[in-house]
């Protein structure tokens, strides 16, 4: 593996290279609360110990609102217009391992059968850095679902801190070695072995489940009453879904701009919500928020990796940090371990 | 904490409440979390401390429970004050609600902080309802505690000063941040409408798209549909994930309830609600 060198200094001439060449610079806002654009490099602002913020970055691969197309009603007919797609370049920069996975794991549905090109052009558009993380929380549980703080997986290039001022950076994917071809007047040669060996001297969070254990328990056990206990005090916002890195439902709706002309928007939706499931007939086949929570637990740990072998979960704790009944994701999942040990 | 798992022991073995709903510490963590109680082992798990900041009045209108018998609550002055609104709304019924009132010392603004003058919750600044104004039991003592400053009240000020301009200014990049996840309505005890008018869909009165013009139709339709009900628990403002301040909305709505109407929700059972009452006194010279 590749491995170059990089003093803070230069990184911040990287971020401004970076901008002059028309990359927008995607990073961690200052207040924790989401992803924000810089416009200088003198707003740079990484550490491998930041919490993570309260949103994901998933809002600039996966737009809580865009136009799908416009239409037109003319005289001889319809007319579409397709919506543009942006062509916006993005680096997002000193991403955690439980974010720079994200995209790779919503590929996979986005390129199932349909090819969602808002979703792939953004995604192809994208290059992520990735940077090893030294944030812990009761919250955090990547470990427990194949990741790590050390994990490049989903990262094209990979910061590791080797002290205050510098950085080794890894080139993980082909794409991350074109992208970073112009700078490396900025780079020295790096040595793998060192950042292995910092690499094992990282705390790991502690192993809390098995996912393999939720899986066929989930699949065993669908009418089982311990959801009911989410399901109570669970009240359906779309908090967990929303900030979730992974998450990727939308709802399909029309805006008019007046009586014969509009927009076919895609937005946002989460299986929290009442509506979620609710047909055009009156019914809803998910008609308490015991069938809701069920189902959220499910296509993470479950349908998700049936269908594409992939968990829909990076371990961020996101969900968790900001449910406002305190409904915690991992604490659920190493519950469910311990139910599926003693054969409930 | 022995005398609040005591009453509610006694409460549910002697079968005056079917369940109570109370706050129990999270496996491992700081914090507390709602918490239905059915039995006497899971009364000995009811906890209540300054990390007790859910108002746990949302729950009494949610089918799952209401009207299902008689249910226990364990609330905090300001939880009482939205049980009393909701009873004055004729949404619970007072016969069907037992009410363990707790005296309180205040709530952590964050749950992540530790609890201190700094971080004492807005919503517990100059409190009123410290030992609540209706309850069937009362647990626990006052004691003094220290105020940070009400800054909420500054802030308001600022924003006010400001022309129109900058304050649209102000609220579009406030409100651009939202994300539509309605975390507000949910958390609010007094958002029970069955179907919130943002999910109408025929017609659609207010767009879903979580755009700003969105944005802007979902944030003040909710401040209109809180004027005058709103009990100023804070619970909107401190689960939104994009911290969006909208206790500036909600307190500035009940500073002109209380102004031009007298009025502030949630207080006594005997003052008939804002909205609902026809008063021969009230102004008329805005209607032209």
């Amino acid at each position: 593996m590749d491995e170059k060198l990089i003093t803070l200094n230069n990184l911040k001439i990287f971020a401004e290279e970076l901008l002059k060449a028309n990359y927008t610079l995607i990073l961690q806002d200052k207040q924790g609360i989401r992803w924000e654009k810089i416009s200088n490099s003198d707003e740079l602002h990484i550490s491998s110990k930041l919490k993570p913020t309260k949103a994901s970055f998933k809002e600039f691969v996966f737009s809580k609102t865009e136009p799908i197309f416009y239409f037109n009603n003319k005289n001889d007919g319809v007319e579409l217009i397709d919506s543009n797609l942006s062509a916006e370049k993005m680096v997002f920069f000193g991403s955690k391992p439980c974010d720079a996975k994200s995209i790779n794991i919503m590929s996979k549905v986005f390129n199932w059968d349909y090819k969602d090109n808002f979703f792939n052009t953004k995604a192809e558009n994208s290059i992520v850095i990735g940077m090893l993380c030294e944030y812990r929380d009761e919250f955090c549980f990547c470990t427990s679902v194949n990741l790590s703080p050390v994990s490049s997986d989903g990262s094209d290039l990979f910061l590791i801190p080797t002290d205050e001022n510098n950085f080794a950076i890894r080139i993980v994917t082909e794409k991350g070695r074109e992208f970073i071809q112009p700078f490396l007047k900025l780079f020295a040669e790096g040595n793998p072995e060192t950042t292995d060996q910092i690499f094992k001297k990282i705390n790991l969070p502690e192993k809390g489940f098995e996912s393999e254990v939720i899986r066929s328990w989930i699949g065993n056990n669908f009418e089982h009453k311990y959801f009911e206990r989410a399901g109570e005090i669970c009240l359906g916002c779309g908090q967990c879904a929303f900030v979730c890195p992974v998450c990727h439902c939308f709802d399909i709706v029309d805006e008019e701009c007046g009586y014969s002309c509009g927009r076919r928007m895609k937005n946002w939706d989460a299986c929290q919500f009442s509506l979620f499931t609710l047909h055009g007939s009156g019914h809803n086949p998910r008609h308490n928020q015991t069938q809701r929570y069920r189902q959220r637990i499910s296509h993470k740990f479950k349908y998700y990796v049936d269908k594409f072998d992939e968990i829909l979960c990076t371990g961020c704790g996101r969900c968790s940090r900001g449910c406002p009944v305190g409904i915690d994701i991992g604490q659920i999942a190493k519950e469910v371990h311990s139910l599926a040990a003693n054969k409930v | 904490m022995n005398e609040l798992r005591e009453k509610a022991k006694e409460l549910l073995l002697n079968n005056t409440v079917k369940l109570i709903i109370g706050y129990a510490n999270g496996n491992g963590h700081n914090r507390t979390y709602p918490f239905i109680a059915r039995n006497a082992a899971d009364a000995n798990r009811l906890v209540f401390n300054e990390y007790c900041v859910n108002n746990l009045a949302v729950y009494l209108t949610r089918k799952e429970f209401k009207g299902k018998g008689i249910i226990g609550i364990v609330a905090k002055g300001c939880d009482v004050k939205a049980i009393i609104q909701l009873i004055q709304e004729n949404q619970i019924n007072k016969d069907e609600v037992y009410i363990i009132g707790m005296n309180c010392n205040g709530a952590v603004n964050q749950l992540d902080n530790s609890f201190e003058k700094t971080t004492l919750a807005q919503k517990c600044i100059n409190c009123t309802v410290r030992t609540p104004a209706l309850y069937h039991a009362l647990i626990g003592t006052t004691k003094d505690i220290e105020e940070p400053a009400d800054t909420l009240g500054e802030k308001i000020k600022e924003v006010e000063k400001l022309n129109a301009d900058s304050r649209w200014d102000f609220w579009e990049a406030q409100f651009e941040k939202c994300i539509k996840c309605y975390a507000c309505r949910q958390v609010c005890p007094l958002c029970y409408c069955e179907q919130c008018i943002v999910d109408k869909t025929v017609p659609r009165w207010i767009e879903s798209s979580a755009h700003t013009r969105g944005n802007f139709s979902w944030n003040i339709i909710r401040a209109f549909h809180l004027s005058g009900r709103c009990i100023g628990c804070g619970e909107c403002e401190r689960v939104c994930p994009m911290d969006i301040p909208l206790s500036m909305l909600n307190r500035k709505m009940s500073i002109i309830a209380k102004k031009e109407f007298d009025y502030s929700a949630g207080v006594s059972l005997d003052s008939p609600t804002l909205v609902g009452t026809y008063n021969m006194k009230d102004r008329q010279d805005f209607i032209k």
